[in-house]
């Protein structure tokens, strides 16, 4: 939509030949309030940081080894105070020593409101963020932190089956207690490849101990690599799904829900899906004639992000069209559901999901 | 004037306040193939007055955006930058999807072009940037629009809540996917509905400004609503061309609950003039997360 497009004034609603007037009264306020608007001159100013500390630094209390690669840590504030409160779902961003973000599931007692509890599994060929919390972050350090927020909020519904893959457990452990402790009609299943890799057996014994029948556990090299269906098949009717695991599991289960006898499903939106076949090349901005590559694991959203922090963008998936960009010259692999074939003839893109062939240079107009 | 600590924490029924929630854009497929034109069956004057948010809302939500995207470079709360980015992802694939119906509206015989050629024109040219204007009066001047739009958000977020407790709508035979589109807007609408407050109260936290919002919204917001619907009857190729729209149809489909009721309408319109007023205190966003994950459009699009 190109809203430069001079807009006149319209016609009246039913075609009657006159102008109409409630339109008139319309731009003629409007009119009058920017004019007196016009006169006054108290400069733009910007409101002052926030008082409220987004980011704080806690210190990791205890670090324990739960399973096979995955260690859990502690964090309270250095003086001991109350940390914000959370509710089942909420993750915290660590800010690593090495500059790395990395968000991670609160698992611990929303009701302890001096200690946090994350869990974190060490993925070997990652990008070192889950390696770097295993081998350096060690009791008694500190580390910035930010949150908590909240991408995979429980609701509450009245029946429940919550399907945990892994390290998936982690955001779904305080929504099992919190399940029980309001005395809904809940399931939980948590698969895993063995019993020895899956965190949290004891407390999810302890969990079971109190509600007989109410918890599985499914290791694959026990009970096989379940298929989403079978994960499904003691839904509840017309209840709710919660699904945390590995992003083929998610896929899985939202493929096969249609099947299932539940009515909802919630699972953690972990937002931009890894680039698939990303070929580095090359952006450069308007007429300034600045380049900016963009490497082959990175989207050309966040290449410009870096070098314009006020670029609007929201989904990061190629569907909302916030970050819309037009393409003067070069040639864009469209990777978008948005983008009709006439504005993308016309030149636009969206650099969210959108790339270039291989050493392409698409200069942009921004 | 937030939710006090629950005496009984064990009650089941316990809201949960989720004031730290993420919002992101939730991507939607509606089919419009079995939808009739009278979605509500059998009154025309309720369905109508709920189509006049298709023939408004594109635009609307359009300057939504425009309009927050001039404000995200202002914003000094990290926070609060988020949940603006969040907020201009929604408002847009509200916008889309509002568009979609009047592609359907003009395929069942009833043509919203010229409605919508005065939303264009309303929200391009009379609330859109005035470029004449000084940095210093270009920033007043979108203070104000900030102060429209938080105003108009205390509406979608009163819609937003009685769409989704509203029970009649599907015992009166609601076609389904209208509903599904009401409801998940109206689910989103609740679940982000402190952000155009919070931005405003960032930017600038005078009461006074807040209440001009209001007081030109309200009265605005009514006199487009009205003409919408009247417009609405007049052009439905199904309706006589001369039939009337009276106040009492309106109350008549307010008793049936088909449309919200008058007096809630109007004390829910006076809380935003309370100084202690915040978004948060009216509406569950655990209903809304609730209806978002059981949405039929939001989960077509997610296969």
């Amino acid at each position: 939509m190109d809203i430069s497009t001079p807009v006149t004034r319209p016609p009246d609603l039913y075609g009657r030949p006159r102008s109409d007037s409630f339109m008139q009264k319309l731009a003629a306020f409007s009119d009058n309030a920017v004019t007196r608007l016009a006169r006054r001159s108290t400069p733009p100013r910007r409101p002052p940081a926030t008082e409220m500390p987004v980011i704080r630094e806690l210190v990791v209390v205890a670090k324990h080894q739960e399973a096979e690669d995955v260690v859990s840590l502690r964090l309270a504030t250095p003086d001991g105070g109350t940390l914000p409160p959370w509710q089942p779902g909420a993750h915290i961003e660590l800010h690593l020593p090495s500059g790395r973000k990395r968000q991670y599931s609160l698992c611990g007692d929303p009701a302890d409101r001096h200690r946090y509890r994350i869990a974190v599994r060490r993925i070997a060929n990652g990008k070192g963020g889950s390696a770097e919390v295993h081998d350096a972050l060690g009791e008694g350090m500190r580390v910035a932190v930010t949150g908590p927020r909240n991408a995979f909020p429980f609701a509450a519904e009245a029946s429940l089956l919550l399907i945990a893959g892994g390290i998936g457990i982690t955001p779904i452990l305080p929504m099992a207690r919190e399940a029980a402790r309001r005395g809904l009609d809940w399931r939980l299943v948590h698969t895993g490849r063995s019993r020895g890799s899956m965190p949290f057996a004891a407390e999810l014994a302890e969990l079971a101990a109190a509600a007989p029948g109410r918890v599985s556990i499914r290791p694959d090299d026990e009970s096989g690599v379940p298929e989403a269906a079978d994960l499904l098949c003691v839904s509840p009717a017309a209840g709710a799904v919660y699904c945390c695991g590995p992003a083929p599991m998610i896929d899985g289960v939202r493929r096969a829900f249609g099947g299932s006898r539940a009515s909802a499903l919630h699972f953690e939106r972990f937002a931009p899906a890894p680039i698939a076949d990303g070929r580095p090349f090359e952006l450069q901005l308007g007429d300034t004639g600045r380049v900016l590559p963009v490497p082959y694991d990175r989207s050309a959203l966040d290449v410009l992000h870096d070098a314009l922090p006020d670029l609007p963008f929201s989904c990061r998936q190629g569907f909302c069209g916030t970050c819309r960009v037009r393409v003067v010259h070069g040639h864009v692999d469209h990777r978008d559901r948005r983008l009709t074939a006439t504005e993308r003839a016309a030149g636009a893109m969206l650099p969210c999901v959108s790339r270039a062939p291989e050493g392409e240079r698409l200069v942009l107009d921004v | 004037m937030f939710r006090a600590a629950p005496a009984h924490p064990e009650r089941p029924s316990e809201p949960i306040d989720h004031h730290d929630l993420v919002l992101q854009p939730r991507d939607v497929t509606f089919d419009w193939g079995a939808t009739p034109l009278h979605w509500l069956p059998g009154e025309p004057f309720a369905t109508h007055t709920f189509d006049v948010l298709h023939l408004m809302l594109p635009e609307l939500e359009r300057w939504f955006v425009r309009t927050f995207e001039q404000a995200l470079p202002l914003i000094t709360d990290d926070r609060l930058r988020e949940d603006v980015r969040g907020f201009i992802g929604q408002e847009a694939m509200h916008a889309e999807a509002h568009q979609e119906v009047l592609e359907h509206l003009l395929a069942k015989g009833l043509d919203p072009a010229p409605y919508t050629r005065q939303s264009e024109w309303i929200f391009r040219r009379v609330l859109g940037d005035r470029p004449e204007l000084t940095p210093a009066a270009a920033h007043a001047h979108l203070l104000q629009r900030l102060a429209l739009i938080a105003a108009f958000e205390h509406f979608t977020a009163y819609m937003g809540h009685w769409i989704l407790d509203n029970g009649h709508l599907d015992q009166a035979g609601a076609d389904p996917a209208m509903l599904d589109l009401f409801r998940w807007h109206g689910a989103e609408e609740v679940e982000h509905r402190s952000v155009a407050f919070d931005l405003l109260v960032h930017l600038d936290p005078r009461y006074r400004r807040r209440v001009v919002g209001m007081l030109v919204t309200a009265p605005v917001l009514t006199r487009l609503w009205i003409r919408g619907v009247r417009f609405l009857m007049s052009a439905d190729p199904e309706l006589d061309e001369r039939v009337q729209v009276r106040f009492r149809d309106y109350l008549a489909a307010a008793r049936k609950d088909l449309l919200p009721r008058p007096g809630a309408f109007a004390r829910s319109v006076l809380r935003y003039f309370h100084p202690g007023y915040h978004p948060t205190q009216d509406g569950s966003t655990q209903q809304a997360v609730a209806y978002l994950a059981a949405s039929p459009a939001a989960r077509a699009a997610a296969r």
